[in-house]
């Protein structure tokens, strides 16, 4: 399945009784009951490494529009009305500043790689401190509390998976801890947001800007607030969307899904 | 006249570099055009293939230039998975290519084997009008073309074509001629070009330094002194 849809449930899964695999696209399995389909005897396939360097990019490149200002940017220049570019007209630098990583994963860790690069100081929180030569490999300094990360950031990236417990982990509070300078970057789920939260946030300064890859739900209404606010860059989820990853992800679905039918090992099943 | 001229070189290098890379992303990744589609409504349904870029795993990168922002350039796009890095400019630079395994080449072969080529070299009689025809000619179909040098480098018109045709993939372009382009220009409509107002030392903090700096060559230039930066002519 591509995406969310069908949605699985109780209904679907007795209408089909022959069913045996389900391949999934992409790492995030937030959209399956894992638990429901494996009463049924189904198995369940993903396609994780494949996207991580793909959605690591794009990570960086809605950090580097926002500081940058590209969108707002390339809307002066392609415009009938510019007459002149204004020498005033400034962005903030990303060399130098702080940059807070919430789910050090594959992703995660692909994206401190990329930021170190720009001389950024990285901070991470994570369920488990990494292994040592790995925060040191990027110069990564671990927050066992996310209050000390937030507090410190001027950019926060957050590249972890949903579940129960990463559920609205950014909220009112959150924000509030945030520096009033600081952009929010979101590449993992939308639920990971107080999305209701995080439009008072932008719409009271409490933080400076939001850069988000992903949203709930996806696309927003055509009403919502967020589509309105000019400190905001929406891209519509296409953090793993090259041709060539989006191929890989097609041949990876087919192999586990040829494999289940064959009874053999199912290649990526998630457990 | 006896006129001196003072400038800012290297204090920029950061924030230029950082820039080309941003707009390096934006062009591959679509990211203006993605965003559009957002708040446009064009965004109905998600398709597995819809708005579909280019990534920089495995990719050659191609540097006209390896000067000081060139260099910085290369360094930022090192981690992104970049598997070569060609460079071509006026002679090798060996002891800075070695820094990213850089190949010097002429820019015939730096068209026909780069995915992404980065201009960020300096306007000269030699490099004026240098990405022509000839040069997208040589390009690959699925390749971006980014320039953060000046407008004069490239022949404008053979860039409208070549994007136009599909002979390259998508350019971002931190400079033009002149800037802003007429309204009714062939660039501005073209959806696999991102255009930027010439932003690439645009920071608050780099500008700031480039103010005080001009500010000191002027002064010591006043009272007859050597300059910080003085441009020898």
């Amino acid at each position: 399945m591509w995406y969310h849809k069908p949605a699985i449930n109780e209904e679907l899964l007795q209408s089909l009784p022959n069913l045996k695999v389900v391949a999934s696209s992409g790492v995030g399995i937030d959209h399956l009951d894992v638990k429901l389909l494996s009463s049924y005897g189904v198995k369940v396939a993903n396609t994780p490494f494949v996207v991580s360097a793909d959605t690591a990019d794009m990570g960086m490149a809605l950090l580097l529009a926002s500081s940058r200002r590209i969108v707002e940017g390339h809307q002066m220049a392609v415009s009938p009305d510019t007459e002149y570019f204004p020498a005033d007209w400034l962005g903030v630098e990303v060399s130098g500043a702080t940059l807070g990583i919430v789910g050090m994963g594959t992703i995660g860790y692909k994206v401190a790689e990329r930021a170190k690069a720009f001389e950024m100081k990285i901070l991470y929180h994570n369920r488990s401190q990494r292994k040592k030569e790995e925060e040191s490999a990027v110069g990564a300094v671990y927050c066992k509390k996310i209050d000390d990360l937030l507090q410190q950031s001027d950019f926060v990236l957050l590249a972890v998976n949903l579940t129960p417990q990463t559920h609205k982990l950014i909220g009112k509070r959150e924000l509030e801890l945030m520096k009033p300078t600081a952009t929010l970057i979101n590449i993992s789920r939308g639920l990971v947001v107080d999305q209701d939260a995080l439009v008072e946030a932008l719409q009271n300064k409490v933080i400076k800007a939001a850069a988000l890859d992903v949203t709930y739900p996806e696309p927003l209404p055509r009403d919502h607030p967020l589509l309105k606010l000019k400190n905001v860059i929406i891209t519509p989820h296409i953090g793993s969307a090259t041709t060539k990853t989006r191929w890989v992800m097609m041949e990876e679905m087919v192999e586990s899904i040829e494999a289940g039918l064959a009874g053999l090992p199912v290649p990526r099943e998630v457990l | 006249r006896g006129i001196r001229v003072g400038y800012t070189p290297d204090v920029l290098t950061d924030a230029t570099a950082e820039l080309s890379v941003a707009l390096l992303l934006s062009a591959c990744r679509r990211l203006p055009e993605a965003a559009q589609q957002v708040r446009s409504g064009g965004w109905t349904t998600w398709k597995p293939l819809w708005m579909c870029g280019y990534g920089l795993s495995d990719s050659t990168v191609g540097i006209i230039g390896l000067g000081r922002i060139g260099q910085a350039v290369a360094r930022r796009l090192k981690p992104f998975g970049v598997r070569k890095f060609l460079y071509t400019g006026s002679g090798p630079k060996p002891e800075t290519a070695a820094e990213f395994g850089a190949e010097f080449v002429p820019l015939t072969r730096l068209a026909e084997e780069s995915d992404f080529v980065v201009v960020t070299c300096a306007l000269t009689p030699a490099t004026q009008g240098m990405c022509n025809k000839d040069f997208f000619g040589r390009m690959k179909k699925t390749s971006v073309f980014v320039n953060t040098s000046r407008g004069a480098v490239v022949n404008q018109e053979d860039l409208y074509n070549a994007l136009a045709s599909g002979q390259i993939a998508a350019a971002g372009l931190d400079v033009t001629t002149p800037e802003p382009l007429p309204t009714d220009h062939p660039l501005l409509s073209l959806k696999n070009c991102v255009i930027l107002p010439h932003i690439g030392s645009a920071t608050y903090a780099t500008r700031s330094t480039m103010a005080v700096l001009a500010a000191n060559n002027l002064l010591a230039g006043l009272r007859g002194e050597p300059m910080p930066h003085e441009l020898k002519l």
